[in-house]
């Protein structure tokens, strides 16, 4: 097992990650930028390094930062969190030069699933069921165009190294493909540094169901049950719950023992999500895999009790496993809020300033992951989340009563949140059928959103 | 590759991080968000790329935005896997909690007003060194401008006389040279850090006591030397 880990993250999950090293018994240090001198990790850390300016590329971002901090602090493993390095196999071979552990999978396994059309046709051979699309790559607008005709119309145009919706164009006659290429290459080249291209088929009135598995290095792995992320702005995730009300108990197990047993055929190793689409008649179809521990990771930690950023951290120490897949049970319903600082009011700008008064929320199933305080000043240069509220219940009505409660407890004052958002939710009748799709929101409009909410 | 990352893209966007009380809220947010967009999309991927190839410099533009990225002259090639890097994790004093005593731990937070260039950095500007008056304005104080193991020059001593820009050391970061310059003219004063020794980004490491009182100065200077 590790002596010391250095935390390279900020906000609720580096102080998630400082939880998870105490309950192990591992010493850590918190690495920070200038911005987050003050901040609730670094106070509550063992040790704390800056590491360098507000600007994330040179703190955050910055490899030899990071790693020359794990070295002078005599670490030898660096957590990485969600974002920043988590996903860069580069960081994650330089981490391994240096004769330290990268939390997370190994470089040459970041490596081979980076590209998102190799994965799904790797994991499409291991019994996945994928998206109809294009043969590999698309080699030119010619090829592109017979790809289109033998799939079929409309079509998603898709960069093979991208992630997070961009550079991602729907296309419904061949006209607006051959016009969309170059644009979508262009776009891909700025973005992603690679052009590469190809295209799914698209599909309509889709939810976001992802499985989340954990494998270990001698290949012995499990899922945790899924979670349904399908409460989305502009490809934002904003709520996430489970299980996913979208499928029924034998669909659900269905999907995550082919996703469990695809993966570990693949050689995956630590932690992981494998990201599915299903459509109206409860179809799935994978998309791609997120190889960190991800924001909503504490859904599937209420529905099982197991500590996942633990796991990780263990698994990435070559410790076996330790438990088999019946030992995961998945227990009642969960919730997660994402708590931003966004103003609803002013399409959902990013808000900074001083948390002047706070409250967390509590009761039965109640789970607040927050680096805020009263007086803590919430610095502009950083993504907006403020902290999670995670609540669970016996059953998902009960856990959608206690939600009620808990936000409306919930009192962050001294900048904008979208606390609004979260409660319009929890009164609206597609959401409480679980009828809801990952296009609702944008194609009702959040303000049309909010507005009917509050009349009704 | 990731020894770039450190000096990307310098001309990005940089007014739109600093402080700007002058600026209206919303532009200043308008401007935040457009930066993160650019961040976390942009930046990493034209650095991806940059490393990837075995070109100097990339340049993109996008709406009003020019983001450009150029591979630090010194640096290429510079990422190299260093066994040397791995003797400072076992240099005396480093490991665990006993390593640069009251170093790390003086710069814990909640100094309160004394800390008030923490959120007022301007993002790609190098901080290579930076002036902080000590109160009673005869001294200026070199910092680090990175994390790693500092090395002063050994030519520069207490009662060495420096002008603004004079490299003073460098404090060495996974084998590059981070420079640490004079912040002011003036004459070399107590240097807080031992050689050889871990610091951190910001850390005070050498005192210049500055030009106008040089008399007062030298006397300092020669008290810390003994």
């Amino acid at each position: 097992m590790f002596r010391k880990i250095l935390i390279a993250n900020r906000g609720e999950i580096a102080l998630r990650i400082l939880r998870a090293c105490r309950t192990l018994g591992i010493e850590s240090v918190v690495a920070y930028s200038e911005a987050d001198r003050e901040s609730l990790p670094v106070q509550l850390a063992d040790e704390a390094i800056c590491i360098g300016p507000a600007d994330a590329r040179r703190s955050y971002l910055s490899a030899p930062a990071v790693i020359s901090a794990a070295i002078v602090t005599g670490c030898d493993a660096i957590h990485p969190g969600y974002g920043f390095l988590s996903e860069d196999e580069g960081f994650a071979e330089v981490v391994r030069a240096h004769d330290l552990t990268f939390i997370g999978p190994p470089a040459n396994i970041l490596e081979r699933f980076s590209n998102k059309e190799s994965t799904r046709r790797l994991l499409g051979s291991l019994g996945l069921p994928t998206i109809p699309g294009s043969n590999g790559i698309l080699r030119d607008d010619e090829h592109a165009l017979s790809e289109g005709e033998r799939i079929g119309y409309p079509l998603l145009i898709k960069p093979a190294a991208g992630g997070g919706g961009k550079g991602m164009r729907m296309v419904r006659t061949p006209r607006e493909l051959e016009a969309s290429l170059n644009v979508c290459r262009s776009e891909a080249r700025a973005a992603f540094g690679d052009d590469s291209l190809y295209l799914e088929s698209w599909l309509d009135e889709t939810r976001h169901v992802e499985v989340q598995i954990a494998v270990d290095r001698y290949g012995r792995g499990v899922h945790l049950g899924e979670r349904d992320c399908s409460v989305q702005r502009r490809h934002q995730k904003i709520l996430e719950e489970g299980p996913t009300p979208a499928l029924g108990p034998e669909a659900r197990n269905d999907l995550c023992m082919r996703a469990i047993r695809a993966i570990v055929s693949a050689g995956y190793e630590n932690v992981g999500t494998l990201e599915f689409l299903v459509d109206r008649d409860g179809n799935f179809f994978f998309i791609e895999i997120n190889s960190r521990i991800q924001v909503e990771h504490p859904v599937t930690e209420m529905l099982t009790g197991i500590d996942l950023v633990a796991t990780q951290i263990r698994i990435a120490a070559g410790e076996p496993l330790g438990f088999s897949q019946t030992d995961v049970i998945t227990r009642g319903h969960a919730i997660e809020f994402r708590i931003n600082a966004e103003d609803p009011e002013r399409e959902f700008r990013p808000a900074a300033g001083v948390v002047e008064r706070y409250l967390a929320p509590g009761g039965p199933g109640v789970r607040m992951d927050s680096h805020l305080f009263a007086g803590y000043e919430v610095p502009p240069f950083y993504d907006s989340l403020l902290g999670k509220l995670i609540v669970w219940g016996p059953d998902r009505a009960t856990a959608i009563a206690r939600s009620r409660v808990a936000l409306d407890e919930m009192l962050i004052e001294g900048l904008a949140t979208n606390i609004s958002i979260h409660e319009a939710l929890l009164t609206n009748e597609t959401f409480l059928e679980g009828r809801w799709t990952t296009n609702l929101l944008d194609r009702v409009g959040s303000a049309a959103f909010l507005a009917a909410a509050s009349r009704g | 590759m990731s020894a770039d990352r450190r000096r990307a893209a310098p001309e990005t966007a940089d007014t739109g991080g600093e402080p700007a009380a002058a600026r209206s809220e919303s532009d200043r947010l308008a401007d935040h968000a457009e930066i993160d967009r650019l961040t976390d999309d942009l930046v990493p991927a034209l650095i991806a790329k940059l490393s990837a190839t075995g070109l100097g410099e990339i340049e993109v533009g996008e709406g009003s935005w020019t983001v450009r990225v150029r591979r630090p002259a010194d640096a290429t090639g510079s990422h190299s896997r260093r066994s040397t890097d791995r003797s400072s994790r076992s240099q005396p004093g480093h490991g665990g909690h006993g390593h640069a005593p009251g170093a790390f731990e003086g710069h814990r937070p909640m100094t309160g007003a004394a800390t008030g260039s923490s959120n007022g950095s301007s993002p790609g500007v190098a901080a290579a060194g930076s002036t902080r008056g000590d109160g009673d304005g005869h001294r200026s104080v070199a910092t680090s401008p990175a994390v790693g193991i500092f090395q002063p020059r050994p030519e520069v001593r207490s009662g060495t006389r420096v002008r603004s820009g004079d490299r003073l050391g460098a404090v060495d970061m996974l084998g590059v040279p981070q420079e640490v310059v004079a912040p002011a003219d003036g004459i070399v004063g107590a240097t807080l850090v031992e050689p050889g020794e871990a610091v951190e980004y910001g850390q005070e490491l050498i005192v210049i006591e500055l030009a106008a009182r040089s008399g007062d100065a030298s006397r300092t200077a020669e008290r810390s030397e003994a």
